[in-house]
């Protein structure tokens, strides 16, 4: 799993963001449309895309989208 | 209110609001941070609370308490049904910082909706959102509402919305999938 590609469909639960500088470092939180939708659609996209279960606790405990990426990668 | 005490799914556990929980649940209505949502801003006093309690008709205001890992997070309910037309209002609002902006709101909602549709058997949900509450009207539209005219007398702040059986049947990826997630 390569963390370009999952910065991009992270990227793609955004609609009113600009996401072209969203990369692993991003504070995915840092910005005006950051929300509970968000972190649903994030959950589904991690169970479609990876096969993996993301609970709410573990967005909770994330800052950037790396450490989101991380948890995926412990689940693989 | 005996019936339907609790509903449990998604892993988080409604209880039916019981007496000793109004003043818990006053204290939380009250808290700038939900009150800035509610249409109704004004002070709830514990005598105001005493009076709502009482006014609730067990057959068509249903309130529960949301657990979630044994904590007491919210609150989300189903209130005014009216048999003759199945209609009710949905509201939901959660209290505990950790669950804000979680998964817990949308677990709650889930329980609820499947009790609303399967056990309640209501036709329509029609809710009222404050215009600036966003990310609730995201949400809501995610869920499968969609907004109606307003109604006259209604204020401009206000988002008036509707949800059918027929709207709630219809596949919806990101929570068919929610579901599925949240049971595992």
């Amino acid at each position: 799993m390569e963390l370009n590609d999952f910065v991009a469909h992270f990227a793609e639960q955004f609609e009113d963001t600009d996401t072209t500088n969203f990369t692993g470092e991003t504070d995915f939180r840092d910005n005006d449309e950051w929300s509970s939708l968000i972190g649903l659609s994030i959950i589904a996209m991690v169970d479609e895309v990876y096969d993996v279960v993301l609970k709410g606790d573990d967005i909770k405990n994330s800052k950037i989208i790396k450490d989101v990426y991380d948890i995926v990668c412990s689940r693989l | 209110m005996e019936e339907n005490l609790m509903l449990s799914n998604y892993g988080v556990t409604l209880h039916r609001l019981t007496h000793d929980k109004i003043e818990m649940l006053r204290q939380w209505r009250n808290d700038p941070k939900i009150q800035q949502y509610m249409f109704y801003k004004e002070y709830i006093t514990p005598e105001m609370q005493e009076r709502w309690f009482a006014s609730l008709d067990p057959h068509c205001d249903y309130y529960y308490i949301i657990e979630y890992k044994g904590k007491e997070v919210g609150c989300v309910n189903i209130r005014a049904i009216d048999w003759e037309t199945k209609t009710g209002e949905p509201g939901i609002f959660i209290y505990d910082d950790d669950c804000l902006n979680s998964d817990v709101g949308a677990r709650a909602n889930l329980c609820l909706k499947d009790f609303i549709w399967n056990e309640l058997k209501l036709e329509t949900l029609t809710i009222e959102v404050v215009r600036t509450n966003k990310r609730a009207l995201k949400i809501n539209r995610a869920l499968g509402y969609h907004e109606i005219p307003l109604q006259p007398g209604d204020p401009e702040d206000k988002v008036r919305m509707i949800m059918t059986r027929e709207d709630a049947l219809k596949p919806n990826k990101l929570f068919d999938r929610l579901r599925k997630i949240f049971n595992q």
